[in-house]
């Protein structure tokens, strides 16, 4: 079994197209790592380049204490799961699985055991026999983590193995994959853009924006301590609300916020006042997820929590929620979801809380986050 | 278009189509009709049913047989035939996987060589080709193999590049990392995939190196005769031809050929039919 380590690796496809400028990242042995970010970012690149599949142009990769830089995929002791299955369509599911085992010259008793084995833990002991044409996109994406299984690698690679099956199977092969890799204790490397998927599976994420990692972390402080702006809008569904806001001071350590949306007071502790002082009477982002705009009603709502007061303009009920979308007097939007227990409808005025214990500061111009 | 004008088009088209199939099975049919006739027969009455009068069984067959040597020209033809198109279907996926997957300028300058190759006329190059096999010392069944190989390159590697590319270049990265080294991928993951395209470009090559008369005689002369210049060879005394025996060997040497095409007449429209769809 084995970590991974990125030293400064770099990806650029001729002088002009800089993939991955330098990344450094260390997953650690049995982790389970999801690399997630938007269409473009890197993360699919890096996955490749683990594999072997994507030369590194520069920098180190090791897989356990072996640089594995010029080592053939072949090589390297991994195994891969593709989005497309990519399952060999002339052989069954039984040969798709023995395959790898047979090209390595695995005694045949043994390449059958891991075979059953394998199919038995996947529910596909009844497919065996047949051409991946005659299988569901479920069951042949279990024949793909089976494929990969029977190996026994150090690393599992899984390219968005999800995006191609329905919402509801999705969910069903989300937990299966935890499920293998709990039983499996193998170092696992999960590419999505799906935050969803990221912040139910993973034991740490790397949010990837333009092929540099944004923040690696556990899901928990992703949500609760994102770094930067960009984080904080990725990682959350529905995306936080950035609202600007004025930073000023008020009689000893007391700061305020105020801004058309928003007027409160900065609750105290929770930010560096030393930090603050740097953003004295300046404009920054104040970030809050819909989820922490809460009514008035709410037992969580606490005097010292900032009103926002506005003209609901959306309303979209999914059950037990509601997603309001508020036109605030200051002219900005926000987005609240709350309990379908408040159902206003479109054009009623409203009055929520912005939850202070669960603000979010940033700064105008970097995006960093303000602690 | 109503139901009832419907079925009247249909009954239309199937008439007219029953009527296409006539014209172009008639020839075929008046050379087996003729098989059995005798000689003098054929050029007198050549539409006409045998009779009592004209039919002579199998005697032509006997003749035609004899008179050429024909088993001799069916096993030239057979190895020549087999040979060329087992080397065309192997040689020819391997280029067209190689000139696919590898994006490199000198790949692509050489598809479209192999590919301006099949507008070249065969009358074009004949004499010089003709020349340089028998300098190279391919004129004999095995070297022209090799020139079958060439000619039939270019459309061959057309139609498997096309079939190449609609080939996921991830599964050819799940057989890297499986295990496979280039060849192994190429004969245990990429050519049974591409199984419908080789089995169609055999047939096609099976059809026209079969029936091909010009470049054997060319190249190989009377010495090794395949089956239709050993039918050239079919001559009586002063210039004159047996016109029963003829007729009995054209039958023998597309018989063959029927028999390989019905095997394999499912592939081609399963071919074709994928090809369409990966395309």
């Amino acid at each position: 079994m084995a970590g991974i380590t990125l030293k400064n690796v770099v990806k650029t496809y001729g002088p002009e197209a800089t993939v991955i400028p330098g990344m450094d990242l260390e997953i650690r042995d049995k982790e389970f790592l999801i690399l997630v970010g938007p269409s473009g970012c890197g993360k699919s690149t890096t996955l490749r380049m683990i594999a072997g599949l994507e030369e590194v142009s520069s920098g180190e990769l090791y897989i356990g204490d072996r640089l594995v830089n010029d080592v053939a995929p072949k090589d390297r002791d991994i195994a891969m799961v593709f989005q497309s299955y990519a399952l060999y369509p002339h052989m069954t599911v039984y040969k798709n699985m023995a395959f790898g085992l047979e090209l390595r010259k695995t005694p045949k008793e043994e390449i059958d055991s891991k075979v059953r084995e394998a199919a038995k833990m996947l529910d596909l002991e009844r497919y065996l026999d047949r051409k991946p044409r005659s299988l569901s996109g479920g069951q042949r994406q279990r024949v793909a983590l089976g494929r990969a299984m029977v190996r026994s690698p150090e690393v599992f690679l899984l390219d968005e193995p999800l995006s191609n099956l329905d919402a509801r199977l999705r969910t069903e092969m989300r937990s299966q994959i935890g499920e293998l890799h709990r039983r499996l204790q193998t170092t696992f490397v999960y590419v999505t853009h799906d935050q969803t998927e990221a912040m139910t599976m993973a034991d740490r994420i790397a949010v990837l924006k333009d092929g540099v990692i944004q923040q690696a972390d556990t899901p928990k402080k992703l949500y609760n301590e994102p770094c930067n702006m960009f984080v904080a809008g990725f990682i959350g569904s529905p995306q936080m609300n950035f609202i600007e806001a004025r930073l000023e001071k008020g009689e000893g350590d007391d700061w305020y916020l105020n801004s058309g949306a928003l007027a409160m007071q900065v609750p105290s502790g929770r930010f560096s006042g030393e930090r603050l002082q740097k953003y004295a009477g300046t404009t920054i982002i104040v970030g809050i997820r819909p989820e922490d705009v809460i009514s008035v009603d709410s037992h969580r709502y606490k005097e010292s929590d900032g009103l926002i007061r506005g003209q609901v303009q959306t309303a979209e009920m999914t059950g037990a929620e509601v997603y309001l979308t508020i036109l605030t007097s200051g002219g900005s939007r926000v987005m609240a979801r709350v309990s379908s227990r408040i159902m206003p409808q479109v054009g009623d005025e409203i009055t929520l809380a912005a939850d202070g214990d669960k603000l979010h500061l940033f700064d105008r111009e970097t995006e960093q986050a303000i602690r | 278009m109503t139901g009832k004008e419907k079925k009247a088009a249909r009954r239309v088209l199937f008439v007219w189509l029953v009527f296409l199939a006539a014209v172009f099975v008639a020839p075929i049919l008046v050379v087996l009709l003729n098989s059995f006739k005798g000689q003098f027969y054929i050029t007198d009455e050549p539409f006409r049913l045998p009779t009592a009068e004209t039919f002579v069984g199998l005697t032509n067959y006997a003749a035609g047989i004899a008179k050429t040597g024909f088993w001799q020209a069916f096993g030239y033809s057979l190895f020549i035939t087999v040979c060329s198109v087992g080397v065309i279907v192997l040689f020819t996926a391997m280029t067209a996987w190689y000139i696919t997957r590898v994006k490199s300028r000198p790949a692509r300058i050489f598809y479209y060589l192999l590919v301006f190759s099949m507008i070249v006329p065969f009358q074009m190059v004949m004499f010089t080709m003709s020349k340089l096999a028998n300098m190279l010392g391919l004129d004999n069944p095995a070297g022209i193999v090799f020139i079958y190989l060439g000619f039939g390159a270019g459309l061959s590697v057309f139609l498997f590049s096309g079939f190449v590319r609609a080939i996921p270049e991830e599964i050819e990265e799940a057989a890297m990392i499986d295990g496979c080294n280039p060849i192994q991928m190429f004969f245990l993951v990429v050519f049974p995939m591409l199984r419908p395209t080789a089995v169609t470009i055999a047939i096609l090559n099976t059809m026209w190196i079969w029936n091909d008369y010009l470049l054997p005689y060319l190249v190989i002369g009377n010495k090794y005769k395949t089956i239709p210049i050993a039918v050239q060879y079919l001559q009586g005394g002063y210039g004159s031809r047996d016109m029963g025996a003829l007729m009995a060997l054209l039958v023998l040497s597309i018989v063959p050929i029927i028999v390989f095409y019905l095997t394999c007449q499912k592939h081609i429209i399963k071919g074709v039919a994928a090809g369409a769809v990966k395309g």
